[in-house]
């Protein structure tokens, strides 16, 4: 077995490059269960915990988030919670605090798993990660990075160095729903970012991906509740939803129209 | 006494490894019915044992209560079934010579659900019915012939005994053709629902650990078990030796709730190690818990009749049992469930039919609250229905009904020592019931013990001035080391840290029938009250015996079925979200009878982790099953309660001045569903099926259609 611990970016990326079928692990909260489970036999791993620039948090401006934050400081750092507030929400509820001390940014969207908090929230807030190899960088909104269930856009030597968020232009909510206990995932996720009169909804763990729909939004009266009743019906309509263990598909369709609506009341008027 | 828990000087079942030992895995039925009819073990190295369901085919059958499993399958039961087993030097040659395993299968009709495995024309999981020898099946055995019912428990009080009646009931008779009607004469009003419970995952911390040992012909195995005199009788049989011939080490367990009870891993491991001539150990994966043996899933259909003014008049119940594809102690789960569902009432009359029916599952067994938390379910939500019809309070239609000293239990043995009224007041006032019921339930339940049971004991005293309690009792984390620890250093007037329990060795310690049903304590303690008296006496060992008397009728239900009860009482404060039915819980609280309290924090958090668990049995936890597979045997899957969820957790343990100790481990089980149930109801929804997902909560309204804003 092979266990690569770069120390830098570069290093990183040229050990990817010469060997894409090697495993990366960041917080291992993901792959410790694939492994566990016998589903990963893989042999190569390359760790990203000894990258320090993958670890710092810029707030100046923009929020600029290394790979390997873990989800805890973006639940906790003092800046985060008061200026984008919606986000330490959504990195707050994840699972409970033994995995949030651990897991980071860059597994959570890598792994691009459906039923997540954090990428609903992220789409809604208009992130855009920075997607490195050595080929050279480039950067892709999280909503063209996440193809599908366990389905992203990167290639195979590709990786996630950094994730950026604008400043918020109004408020935003994360709501979690959950129907099973308060560590499970969401049944329903659901987030909206206002900017000024307009919103940014969008909802997760229904369906592959996080779903946003502009035209619908753009009907948005802000604080009007037939509004939000409107939107909410338009999204369950539009979705099709999956059923899993946390809820049929018709269920899930049902909560998504009550959620919408909730969580557009929230961000109003 | 530091705690060797925290110090991490406790050795579990799964610490204990011997030196050259091998190691043991199992490849188990991708089928849930039918034949094997080829096993390819060409691709496994040489090095690597392989044993099929041939080789072990001398041993015969095996089961608690009816011996109806080889140690492997070669016509597997269910999907997970065990059919090969493979020993190999690591680990990982073991699971991969499992992988290289192929096997070939002829499939027959499966039948998964219990009502349906009741029907004539259902496939037959097994041909025949054979009851075991074991000591375990300690009561007559009334299997149906030709169907897949393995034990059949009925109760008839005695102005309904006699009549001709069907063997087996699918239904609840319409009133024209019931044979028991005129039970239901005096009744103004009579009442029935069918009620539901799925299988559930006990969840131990630590898997089934075992590690078998040849030692001069003798078998000797450490393992995590809650009944080491069982086991050493079943493998002794299995193996033609005399009991003494084997020896059964009850390491202690990282947690247990009743999944480690009677025989699971550890004869196979047994004939592993006689195959390889060494040391063979077998720990399962968590998925492999999850299937090794379930709580039993069930359907109970109820009818309760009651006068206008609210006094019970009869209860008829049929239960069926989803037991899987061997027996277990299904029999003694329905014989529980079946009186334990009669609930804490006077009735006239009480008609129980209790079916144990096979399926194509994994095995269904002993499980925290044995059967009464199906019933009670049943049974209490009934009775907030009757409520409901009568208008009646229903914590005052309890009162009226419930069982007081001197009162006859539908088995016929009189009822003493209760404190059923004072429970159900104590419920009611922690929800502040006067103030008004929006929101709130209450339930009530008796539970048996393990009746008959025997219980020995020795303490010797050491050169040393120390003294060691030879017991049988197991430590499954319930603290028994603690608890006989105390009781022994207070009889005998010394400190705690002169007493020391080494773990159940059939080599060392006397008889006991198990540590199962909350009877350790209660029977333990009365054993070894006898032994302290005896060394007082003189000598340097001193022995005692308790020995239970009674049983039930398995065609009556007369007898005794507990000689002491375990009585409680839970009340829950609700609210619901009526748009998408997630349920809030302000307030749980159970109240256990505890008799006299050995040790208090110990027993606190014995009720605190029944309601923990009873709070995840209502409204998450469910085994889910597609096509007889088991779907979510992970913690991601299936949910347990984390620590959020239990903010809301309060509860007494009720004393009684002088009383006897009474056992605690389960009690406050079996009422915590139905008062959370009752507590949903009285929002306007009708819940009949455990979990109370959200899902469900919103099906249920009562005016069927969910709210819309
Ligand atoms: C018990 C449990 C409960 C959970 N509950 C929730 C929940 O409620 N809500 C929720 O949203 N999530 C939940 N999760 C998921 C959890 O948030 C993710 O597992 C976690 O975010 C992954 O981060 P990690 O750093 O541990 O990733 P790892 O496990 O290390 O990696 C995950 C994947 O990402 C890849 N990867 C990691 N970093 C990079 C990178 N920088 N560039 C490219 N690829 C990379 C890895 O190769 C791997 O494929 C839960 C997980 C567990 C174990």
């Amino acid at each position: 077995m092979s266990w690569q611990m770069p120390s830098t970016v570069d290093e990183a990326l040229r050990l990817k490059a010469d060997n894409p079928g090697a495993t990366v692990i960041a917080g291992g909260t993901f792959l410790g269960i694939l492994s566990g489970q016998g589903l990963l036999d893989n042999d190569e791993w390359i760790s990203l915990q000894n990258i320090s620039e993958l670890k710092t948090l810029g707030t100046e401006g923009d929020l600029s988030v290394g790979a390997m934050v873990t989800h805890r400081r973006l639940e906790l750092t003092p800046v985060v919670r008061e200026d984008w507030p919606g986000l330490a929400q959504a990195f707050g509820v994840v699972a409970s605090p033994r995995i949030r001390n651990v897991a980071t940014i860059g597994g959570v969207l890598a792994d691009a798993d459906y039923a997540s908090d954090p990428p609903s929230m992220l789409v809604a807030s208009r992130a855009v990660a920075e997607v490195a190899s050595v080929r050279g960088m480039r950067r892709v909104p999280i909503e063209d990075l996440i193809a599908g269930h366990y389905e992203t856009t990167l290639a195979d030597d590709e990786l996630i160095t950094r994730v950026v968020v604008p400043r918020p232009r109004g408020k935003g909510v994360y709501r979690k729903f959950r129907t099973r206990s308060r560590e499970d995932r969401p049944t329903v996720a659901v987030a909206a970012a206002r900017e000024d009169d307009r919103v940014r909804v969008v909802v997760g763990a229904v369906s592959d991906r996080p779903q946003h729909y502009a035209d619908i939004c753009a009907a948005w009266k802000p604080g009007d509740e037939d509004s939000a009743r409107e939107i909410g019906a338009a999204y369950a309509e539009a979705i099709r939803c999956i059923g899993d263990g946390r809820g049929s598909a018709a269920y899930r369709r049902r909560v998504v129209g009550v959620e919408v609506r909730r969580v557009l009341m929230q961000v109003g008027p | 006494m530091t705690d060797a828990r925290i110090t991490a000087d406790i050795r579990y079942s799964v610490d204990h490894k011997v030196p050259g030992m091998w190691h043991l895995r199992l490849v188990r039925a991708g089928i849930p019915a039918g034949t094997v009819t080829a096993i390819d073990a060409t691709a496994v190295d040489d090095e690597v044992a392989v044993i099929t369901p041939e080789d072990v085919l001398p041993h015969g059958k095996y089961g608690c209560q009816i011996a109806d499993q080889h140690v492997l399958a070669s016509e597997p039961k269910y999907l997970g079934d065990p059919v090969v087993a493979v020993v190999a030097a690591t680990e990982k040659a073991a699971r991969q010579a499992a992988a290289a395993i192929d096997v070939r299968y002829e499939t027959s009709p499966a039948v998964f659900d219990e009502l349906e495995a009741v029907q004539p024309s259902a496939p037959l999981v097994h041909a025949a019915h054979v009851t075991s020898n074991s000591d375990s099946a300690y009561f007559e055995m009334r299997p149906q012939d030709g169907t897949n019912v393995c034990h059949h428990f009925r109760i008839r009080t005695p102005g309904l005994r006699g009549r001709h009646e069907p063997n087996l009931l699918i239904d609840l008779p319409s009133p024209g053709d019931d044979r028991l009607a005129d039970a239901f004469a005096d009744a103004d009003v009579v009442f029935e629902e069918t009620f539901r419970t799925p299988a559930a995952s006990h969840v131990p911390m630590e898997p089934h650990a075992t590690v078998a040992e040849w030692v001069d012909g003798r078998l000797e195995v450490t393992t995590g078990t809650q009944t080491p005199f069982n086991l050493r009788q079943d493998l002794a049989v299995l193996f033609g030796l005399p009991a003494e011939s084997v020896r059964v080490v009850a390491a202690p367990m990282g947690g247990s709730f009743g999944a480690k009870t009677f025989m699971r891993t550890e004869a196979i491991a047994a004939v592993a190690a006689k195959a390889v001539g060494r040391p063979v150990r077998c720990v399962l994966d968590r998925d492999e818990v999850f299937g090794e043996v379930t709580r039993h899933a069930s359907t109970v259909r109820m009818r309760i009749g009651a006068r206008r003014d609210g006094k019970f008049v009869a209860k008829q119940m049929l239960a069926y049992l989803n037991t899987g594809g061997y027996a277990d102690c299904g029999p003694g789960v329905a014989q529980k469930m079946g009186y334990a569902g009669v609930g804490p009432y006077r009735f006239d009359h009480v008609a129980v039919d209790s079916y144990c029916a096979y399926t194509n599952l994994p095995p269904a067994g002993a499980f925290r609250g044995y059967g009464a938390m199906q019933s009670a379910w049943a049974c209490e939500r009934l009775v907030d229905m009757l409520a409901d019809e009568l208008r009646i309070d229903p914590v005052e239609l309890r009162r009226m009904n419930l069982l007081r000293d001197g009162d006859a239990f539908c088995t016929g043995e009189i009822m003493r020592d209760t404190h059923f009224e004072e429970l159900l007041d104590d419920v009611a006032k922690a929800v502040a019931w006067q103030d008004g019921r929006k929101g709130k339930g209450i339930a009530i339940m008796l539970k048996g013990m393990q009746t008959p049971s025997r219980a020995e004991a020795a303490i010797r005293s050491l050169p040393d001035g120390r003294f060691e309690v030879h017991s049988g009792t197991a430590d499954m984390g319930q603290g028994s080391v603690e608890a006989l620890t105390r009781i022994v250093a207070d009889l005998l007037d010394v400190h705690p840290d002169r007493i020391t329990v080494p773990c159940p060795d059939t080599d060392l310690v006397p008889y006991d029938t198990r540590t199962t049903s909350s009877r350790s304590t209660h029977m333990m303690s009365r054993a070894l009250a006898e032994a302290a008296r005896e060394l007082r006496n003189g000598g340097t060992v001193g022995r005692g015996r308790i020995v239970n008397e009674g049983g039930l009728d398995p065609d009556t239900g007369e007898g005794i079925a507990s000689s002491h009860w375990h009585q409680g009482a839970a009340s829950a404060h609700v609210e619901i979200d009526d748009e998408t039915g997630v349920i809030d819980v302000k307030t749980l609280y159970a109240s256990s009878y505890a008799g006299t309290v050995v040790n208090r924090p110990a027993a606190e958090l014995q009720n605190e982790g029944s309601m923990i668990m009873a709070l995840g049995s209502s409204l998450f936890e469910e085994i889910s099953y597609q096509d007889g597979q088991l779907v979510n045997p992970n913690l991601s899957d299936y949910n347990i309660a984390s620590a959020l969820d239990c903010a809301s957790i309060q509860h007494r343990l009720m004393e009684s001045p002088g009383a006897e100790v009474h056992g605690l481990g389960e009690t406050a089980v079996p009422p915590v569903p139905p008062a959370l149930g009752n507590a949903v109801a009285s929002l306007g929804y009708r819940p009949r099926e455990l979990p109370m997902s959200p899902e469900r909560v919103l099906a249920s309204r009562v005016d069927g259609r969910p709210a819309a804003r």
